[in-house]
């Protein structure tokens, strides 16, 4: 009882503790000094080079995705329906979610354990002894640099999936690329494709965020390190499907479904 | 520095591609809802749109020209439906063309479709209201299927009575279970060949006939081609005909040979005359037959006066007893 009672308090004070250091953010981002360099840099490495990763996750799930749906969609006799029904699911869900995922695996992790090592090794005191604003030039680039190039991540995501939809439906079928162009247009709508887009940019936030909470504060020396790197990836993917799970909700709420 | 060029210049490609696509994803919906282009607006009213909803497709002759805009409610009767229409199809589309709410493909979303009407009139112009054609809707097709199917029971029903009436029949079955019908049949052809056949020669001999006749040969082409025949017949019959005034001018002499012992019967000339027509020659001829029957009489009394004098008596009790001779061997046997 006393240990359970330890749990909760220190979950409550995390919790505060983090919802202070996003507020930090928000009182920080836009004031000046910009460390412009240092976001374009934080830019490249989370969003280009995450770019084979999540390339080759979205073609994988792409082609996979044709190739389970297509027996079902037999059983219906409505097999042309399969370049719709996979661009839909991968507009509105398969793209965002997966993306965001592999990409809380490979950033917040990184992110996480960069900031672990920087705070366990002093760096960071170091830098504020210095006149630098760690928390501008580590977190706020950090996480602008993931919540705005998740969204751009999704979007390539989604075409590297469709074609490897595309090459899935040609692996049984015949379809020619203008027929599976229009057939997935055709059945997207306004509807599809704006709230996967702005809940892409939630993603970005989350996982830019936890990582860099998580390695902002970690302690227990190099221990300390590797738990934040785990416990900033476990946390940010929770907290995907919480946003996605939200983020459905208030786009029927808006009637964009 | 050099590196830091590198790394932004690949950054502005990730950015840039990802931004292009997002921007052909919106730009390609935008297109198929009529975002973006030239468009112009026209009406339908319905009495019921079956579902259909704004952005719906537009289709004229079956080819995409627009959506559904929006779908109002005028009153408790009718609906109307605004259209965007691509402003290339203005040039088109006529003022009686038709719409209709349709279904894309057997299970898919609704569709408008305009027809066109072969009849001419001027083209649209922006807010037309298009006349509308009734469809078929499901649950009336259901409702008609319905009936279709009682209809369809009731002939079942009758065709299994039919075909277990032909099945109970023994008759039908003898012919189909004989098996001598086939052999019976196939005789039955090759007379019927045969047959055939004959009436072929016949027919070639009695073509060979008429030719014939035709040609004059034989009796029969001999009459109907030989003009000496032709005369000879002719004179034959004008002969009968003089032959018919020969024997009319006999039955005249034979009328007048007639009138002539007539008239000589009436005014007493030959013994006609007097045998007809004398009454004292017929009053004597009566008194002569009244004297030989009396003389008959008196003869008759002298025989009889006769049978019973002893001279003759003898003779005839004779000839009593030959006659009595004469019966009885007839009655012995």
């Amino acid at each position: 009882m006393m240990v359970n009672t330890q749990n909760w308090k220190q979950w409550l004070e995390e919790a505060g503790e983090m919802s202070r250091f996003t507020g930090r953010f928000f009182s920080q981002w836009f004031r000046p000094r910009y460390e412009v360099t240092e976001f374009f840099r934080q830019c490249f490495i989370v969003g280009y080079r995450s770019l084979p990763l999540v390339g080759l996750t979205g073609f994988i799930m792409g082609l996979v995705l044709t190739l389970q749906l297509r027996p079902s969609l037999i059983d219906y006799g409505v097999e042309s329906q399969l370049p719709a029904m996979v661009g839909i699911a991968i507009v509105r869900e398969v793209g965002p979610v997966i993306t965001a995922l592999i990409f809380a695996g490979k950033i917040g992790s990184s992110i996480g354990a960069e900031l672990g090592s920087m705070k366990v090794t002093e760096q960071i005191d170091a830098m504020e002894v210095s006149g630098t604003n760690p928390f501008k030039y580590l977190v706020v680039t950090r996480v602008l640099a993931t919540t705005l190039m998740l969204p751009v991540l999704v979007m390539l995501g989604d075409a590297i999936s469709l074609y490897g939809s595309y090459l899935g439906v040609n692996i049984r079928g015949v379809t020619s690329f203008d027929l599976f162009w229009t057939q997935v247009f055709d059945n997207l709508s306004f509807g599809d494709v704006v709230p996967a887009f702005v809940k892409s940019f939630f993603f970005g936030f989350a996982v830019g965020m936890v990582g860099c909470f998580k390695g902002y504060h970690s302690h227990k020396g190099t221990e300390g390190v590797g738990r934040s790197a785990n416990s900033a990836v476990v946390l940010s993917s929770i907290l995907i499907f919480i946003i996605d799970l939200v983020a459905v909700q208030v786009t029927d709420i808006l009637g964009l479904n | 520095m050099t590196r830091q060029f590198v790394s932004n210049s690949k950054l502005g490609v990730f950015v840039i591609a990802g931004m292009l696509f997002l921007i052909l994803l919106l730009y390609m919906i935008g297109k198929n809802e009529n975002m973006f282009g030239n468009t112009f607006r026209l009406r339908a009213q319905f009495g019921n749109v079956q579902g259909l909803t704004a952005g719906n497709n537009v289709r004229y002759a079956g080819i995409q020209v627009g959506t559904v805009k929006k779908v109002n409610i005028l009153n408790d009767t009718l609906i109307e439906v605004v259209m965007l229409i691509e402003t290339k199809m203005k040039q088109y589309i006529r003022k009686n063309a038709v719409v209709s709410i349709g279904t894309d493909g057997l299970m898919g979303n609704r569709v408008l479709n305009i027809s066109p009407s072969v009849k001419p009139a001027p083209l649209v112009e922006t807010n037309d209201i298009l006349p509308v054609k009734k469809t078929a809707e499901m649950d009336e097709m259901l409702q008609t299927l319905a009936r279709t199917n009682e209809d369809v029971a009731v002939i079942a029903t009758q065709l299994k009575n039919t075909v277990n009436r032909i099945n109970n029949s023994a008759a039908v079955w003898d012919i189909l279970n004989d098996k001598s019908l086939p052999q019976h049949f196939r005789a039955s052809l090759l007379n019927v060949r045969s047959a055939t056949a004959k009436t072929v020669r016949l027919v070639s001999d009695l073509q060979l006939l008429v030719s014939n006749v035709k040609e004059g040969k034989g009796s029969l082409g001999a009459i109907i081609s030989d003009s000496a025949l032709a005369l000879g017949l002719q004179e034959a019959i004008s002969r009968i005909s003089r032959v018919g005034e020969d024997a009319d001018s006999l039955a005249q002499v034979i009328s007048t040979l007639a009138g002539n012992i007539q008239y000589d019967i009436e005014n007493g000339r030959g013994p006609a005359r007097a045998i007809l027509k004398d009454s004292v020659l017929a009053e004597n001829l009566q008194l002569s037959i009244q004297n030989l029957q009396k003389g008959t009489e008196g003869f008759n009394a002298i025989m009889e006066a006769l049978k019973h004098n002893f001279l003759f008596r003898g003779y005839f009790r004779k000839l009593e007893k030959q006659k009595e001779k004469d019966k009885q061997p007839a009655r012995g046997q």
